[in-house]
């Protein structure tokens, strides 16, 4: 159980306001090994967990003549289900209705009613209300023309108080919320009391959150030290404000740093504590952060390790070698990383011939993936690599490749879609297979006609390829 | 210690809202649960004094003098004559004669308490340590007498059981709490039996008042039902055992307290009921015409109702006189309301057949005819009807979505969880007043008045749709040698052979498939208005059928005008 993102989410220019959403956003959209904290409900889910059975009542027939098939089972169910809980399944059915139909005022009117449910004698339920409420009053406050920040305060400070259980999460919750509105001291504040928090022993789960609590604390120091430092550096130097800046840097610091001991993937956490420390020209101490991130063994595999670890060392001109060992372990891990391509430029920076070999299978390794099969400039790397090289020395190379590149690439399938999406990929590749291959001309034949085609057609084609290979890039 | 101090102080934290406050060494006030710290400080008027503990010990003392001068012993049944008390003043309010609670529902209570000697016997049962309640009898100052007239009822007899409880442990606030219901014979009081017993004293002095409107106002809280502990005096306190008696989570069903209507009238020996006469309001063709207009049919229809009456023999005195002695325990349901409406029911299948076909045929005759005939067509009325049940079925879906079911005083089941009760209500109430303020609801909504429609008809705004009441059944009727005939000459009917209840149980789920769906719409009309199953409903026309079909037979061989021809199962009329 770690916190964190995936490989690709975390932002590398650590722009407060995004910096913040995305790392919120990933957390609630559930990321692949963090732990459960999600502020935002997704109704299928609370439907999933709490298995509730909801009728759709928008259903024309509904009111209908009733089917033979409800009508037996309500007249089963009638009798076992209390009156309280019929009526608050059903407040619970059109709170869901009316969010659906985002009718907000009318789902916080039925809120208040099924407010109750907390007063349930059975502890399931009531455990289950708990969260219910929890989620579906945040939504509902979220989007209430009327909400206040008064009122998420209020709501979130009771209602992590109804049970203890939840105590935690909704802390988190809260000062995700606090975050994403800017209330930065706050937020930190309300992780603060979550962190001193204590109710008899804690459970395995709650362990972990205070751990995701602690490392979010440090976040949020950093965020703050972030902006002052932003805004000093907007202003005239002033030295009260300086002082606490570095007091918020030197908390975070110790926090960070403890979070950064325990092993797991703390890809935001880290790049913050690195960020600081760059700021302070401490570059020793942040090299050896992210190297230990790294290398460590106690921690799982990260590529996202290396790739700080890269760029940091990019930035800092350390020497090529340093830089090449990196990507090296990058290439084996993510063979397909868009860092790759810089690899492949360094290695034909240096002009040796093993490396040129090497940045030979690295761009082919490269092109296999689905998502480069059609990137040009990849392709135009291989032919410069090729240049380099020499069509002799790269034939081997090809020869055990070429079964799989001629259908992976060089279809006339192929040739028709690379035809439409730009022309410059076509030329590129046939550019490639001309010296390698006699009388193939499968691909060259069908790339030929649909040019031929779009000629006719005007330039409508010509402007579409260059807008996605825009996006491509 | 911390709870004397801090005893004046009940004001819930405002972090947690929970009441749970302990004292500092320094002598300022956390809160035990979210150690959330108050500006208040405990003042000391003299530092030395506290530190001794003859203080304390006095202080506690005299918090719980304090607390059993407010407690006062009671017994179940007196909580339960509370209920009644109120419930019969709420029907006067609503206004039922005040002969109805003075003297029948008192009189019905009396006999029910002496029937099942809980109370005006020699030998009452003993509960618990509860001794002395043949006072009850000999003192002319009875509990049940004067509760009825006034409240404060409890002053005289309380004496003699003033130290009942002290130094035994406390599982309920009343005195029998506990035992109450390990009573073998399984004549107990209970919640549903209060409006079992309000209803036999209503249809003693023939009200037009059903069971399905009882229960009806029951939930919409115009007779006081869920919460009833809330009305209780200050010196009763609920509390643990006694829950059970008076905590409602639900309104009974129509044949749960038709059960125990039965059961108490047989506990009870009721003597025969006074006759329903046909000014009567319960008399089926009073109450008939009241579901006519109810549902928005033509008044002309009432006729035919009062014909399938005198067919089915239905305005007999002895059928409709409630006795439960001369009835063999089988054939024990029997109930107003719904009779009414199964009579409707059939006096529509015999005026339009109601088998998919033939009505939509005679409303589309009704439809063509003059309009300023102003013929019914069941079509529009279908049509009509069918929009305001939805809606009211909406409304209704609306008023179980929000109705409250907790109360403001929480059942307190035990006294060590006393202050998570609490607690959970207190921040129940803060939510729901946050949540309203924040849709700028009204805090106040003004109490609907109890009314006996559902459904309101004609030109006003909030009308369900127009009135129909006025227009004429001509299109459906013949005249032949000056006599009115059905333009309807069949008439269908399921399986009436009665089968045993107690081998076989309800056949309408699997009939329900083979009917026609009008006639199933019908039902559910019906079931919606009486807040009962639509299998219910069905044995009831069934019922009534059985009935109007014998009638017949008898009236065919007598005179020979009509016959009847059964090839298979539709029959010929």
């Amino acid at each position: 159980m770690q916190p964190g993102g995936s490989v690709d989410s975390v932002p590398l220019d650590a722009d407060v306001s995004t910096g913040v959403e995305e790392t919120a956003s990933n957390e609630k959209g559930g990321s692949v090994n963090g732990p459960e904290i999600r502020s935002t409900c997704n109704m299928d889910d609370i439907e999933a967990e709490f298995h509730c059975h909801v009728v759709d009542e928008n259903n024309e027939d509904y009111y209908n003549k009733p089917d033979p098939i409800r009508c037996k089972r309500y007249n089963a169910q009638m009798p076992k289900e209390s009156g309280f809980r019929r009526s608050t399944s059903t407040c619970l059915e059109l709170i869901r209705n009316a969010m659906l139909r985002h009718r907000w005022q009318e789902a916080a009117e039925l809120m208040s009613s099924y407010m109750q449910m907390l007063e349930d004698t059975s502890v399931s339920k009531q455990l289950m209300a708990c969260e219910i409420i929890w989620r579906l009053g945040t939504e509902i406050l979220q989007h209430h023309p009327n909400a206040k920040q008064e009122d998420f305060d209020m709501f979130y400070q009771s209602i992590k108080n109804v049970r203890v259980n939840n105590y935690l999460k909704i802390s988190l919750d809260h000062s995700f919320h606090l975050m994403l509105t800017g209330h930065m001291e706050d937020a930190c504040r309300q992780l603060s009391n979550a962190q001193n928090w204590r109710y008899g022993n804690l459970s395995s789960v709650q362990l972990n959150l205070k751990k995701v609590i602690h490392a979010y604390c440090g976040y949020l120091q950093y965020l703050i030290w972030y902006s002052k430092k932003s805004k000093a550096s907007g202003a005239e130097n002033d030295s009260g404000s300086d002082h606490e800046m570095h007091s918020y840097f030197r908390q975070a610091s110790v926090t960070l740093q403890e979070v950064l001991e325990q092993p797991g993937v703390w890809d935001p956490f880290v790049l913050s504590y690195v960020e600081m420390l760059e700021f302070y020209n401490d570059l020793e101490k942040a090299e050896s952060v992210l190297k230990n991130y790294a290398y460590n063994e106690r921690f799982p595999v990260n590529p996202n390790a290396y790739v700080y670890l890269y760029e940091f060392l990019k930035r800092h001109d350390a020497p090529q070698n340093k830089q090449l060992e990196i990507l090296k372990i990058l290439q084996t891990l993510v063979p397909s990383h868009e860092l790759m391509l810089e690899y492949c430029n360094i290695l034909l920076g240096t002009g040796l011939h093993d490396d040129l070999r090497k940045a030979l299978t690295v761009v082919m390794d490269l092109l296999e993936y689905t998502s480069w099969k059609q990137n040009v400039d990849a392709w135009e790397h291989l032919n410069e690599i090729m240049e380099h090289l020499g069509n002799g020395h790269c034939l081997g190379e090809w020869e055990s490749r070429k079964n799989l590149w001629l259908s992976l690439h060089f279809t006339s399938y192929h040739a028709r879609k690379d035809a439409i999406l730009s022309v410059k990929l076509v030329d590129v590749k046939i550019k490639f297979l001309t010296p390698l291959i006699k009388n193939y001309q499968e691909y060259t034949t069908a790339a030929y006609r649909v040019k031929k085609r779009k000629g006719k057609n005007g330039s409508q084609g010509y402007k579409a390829s260059a807008n996605t290979g825009k996006k491509k890039k | 210690m911390d709870e004397e101090l801090t005893d004046g102080y009940h004001e819930p934290c405002p972090q947690c809202l929970s009441v749970d406050w302990g004292v500092s060494d320094a002598g300022q006030f956390f809160c035990r649960f979210c150690h959330n710290v108050i500006e208040r400080v405990l003042l000391y008027e003299d530092a030395e004094l506290l530190s001794t503990s003859s203080r304390v010990s006095s202080l506690s003392r005299a918090s719980i003098k304090k607390r059993r001068e407010l407690h006062r012993n009671w017994i179940v049944i007196e909580g339960f004559q509370f209920v009644l008390l109120h419930q019969a003043e709420a029907l006067v309010s609503m206004g039922v004669c005040s002969q109805f609670k003075d003297d029948i529902l008192y009189n019905f209570w009396k006999r029910y308490l002496q029937a099942t000697n809980q109370a005006y016997t020699r030998a009452p049962l003993c509960y618990g340590e509860v001794e002395a309640v043949s006072d009850f009898t000999s003192e002319s100052e009875c509990p049940s007498e004067l509760s009825f007239q006034s409240e404060p009822s409890l002053r005289g007899r309380r004496k003699r059981t003033a130290s009942g409880s002290s130094g035994s442990v406390v599982s309920s606030g009343s005195m029998d709490g506990s035992s109450y219901s390990k009573r073998k014979s399984g004549d107990f009081m209970t919640m549903p039996r209060t409006l079992a017993l309000c209803y036999l004293a209503l249809l003693w002095v023939r009200e037009g008042i059903t069971l399905s409107d009882l229960l009806r106002f029951a939930s919409e809280k115009h007779l006081p039902y869920i919460n009833v502990h809330e009305y209780f005096p200050e010196e009763m306190t609920v509390f643990g055992r006694d829950c059970q008696y008076f905590k409602v989570e639900s309104i009974p069903s129509y044949s749960h307290v038709h059960k125990d209507i039965l059961k108490l009238a047989r506990i009870m020996k009721l003597p025969a009921f006074p006759p329903v006469t046909p000014d009567c309001l319960l008399h089926p063709s009073l109450l008939s015409l009241r579901y006519l207009v109810e549902l928005n049919l033509p008044d002309e229809l009432h006729h035919w109702l009062c014909k399938v009456i005198k067919q089915a023999n239905m305005a007999e005195q002895a059928l409709l006189t409630f006795d439960y002695s001369k009835r063999p325990i089988g054939t024990s349901h029997f109930s107003y309301d719904l009779q009414a409406c199964a009579l409707i029911i059939v006096t529509m299948k015999l005026l339009f057949r109601l088998d998919d076909s033939k009505e939509w045929k005679l409303s589309k005759i009704a439809d063509f005819a003059d309009p300023d005939a102003k013929q019914y067509s069941l079509a529009f009325w279908h049509t009509t009807m069918h929009k305001a049940l939805v809606l009211a079925r909406k409304r209704e879906k609306l008023h179980t979505a929000n109705q409250q079911w907790k109360s403001s005083k929480p059942f307190i089941l035990s006294e060590r969880n006393k202050s998570v009760f609490l607690k959970r209500r207190r921040v129940v109430e803060y939510l729901q007043t946050r949540f309203q303020k924040l849709s700028g609801q009204a805090v106040e909504t003004e109490p609907t008045k109890p009314s006996s429609f559902i459904f309101l008809w004609g030109d006003g705004e909030d009308s369900d749709g127009p009135s129909l009441h006025c227009q004429k059944l001509d299109c459906n009727l013949k005249k032949r040698r000056q006599t009115q005939l059905c333009a309807n000459k069949k008439y269908w009917h399921p399986l009436l052979r009665p089968c045993n209840p107690t081998v076989c149980g309800d056949h309408f789920a699997e009939v329900e498939p083979t009917l026609p769906r009008m006639y199933v719409w019908l039902l559910d009309l019906f079931s919606f208005l009486l807040r009962v199953s639509s299998s219910l409903m069905h044995e009831e026309v069934l019922k009534v059928e059985r009935r109007f079909f014998k009638g017949q037979a008898v009236q065919g061989t007598n005179k020979r005008t009509t016959k009847i021809k059964q090839n298979g199962k539709p029959k010929k009329k």
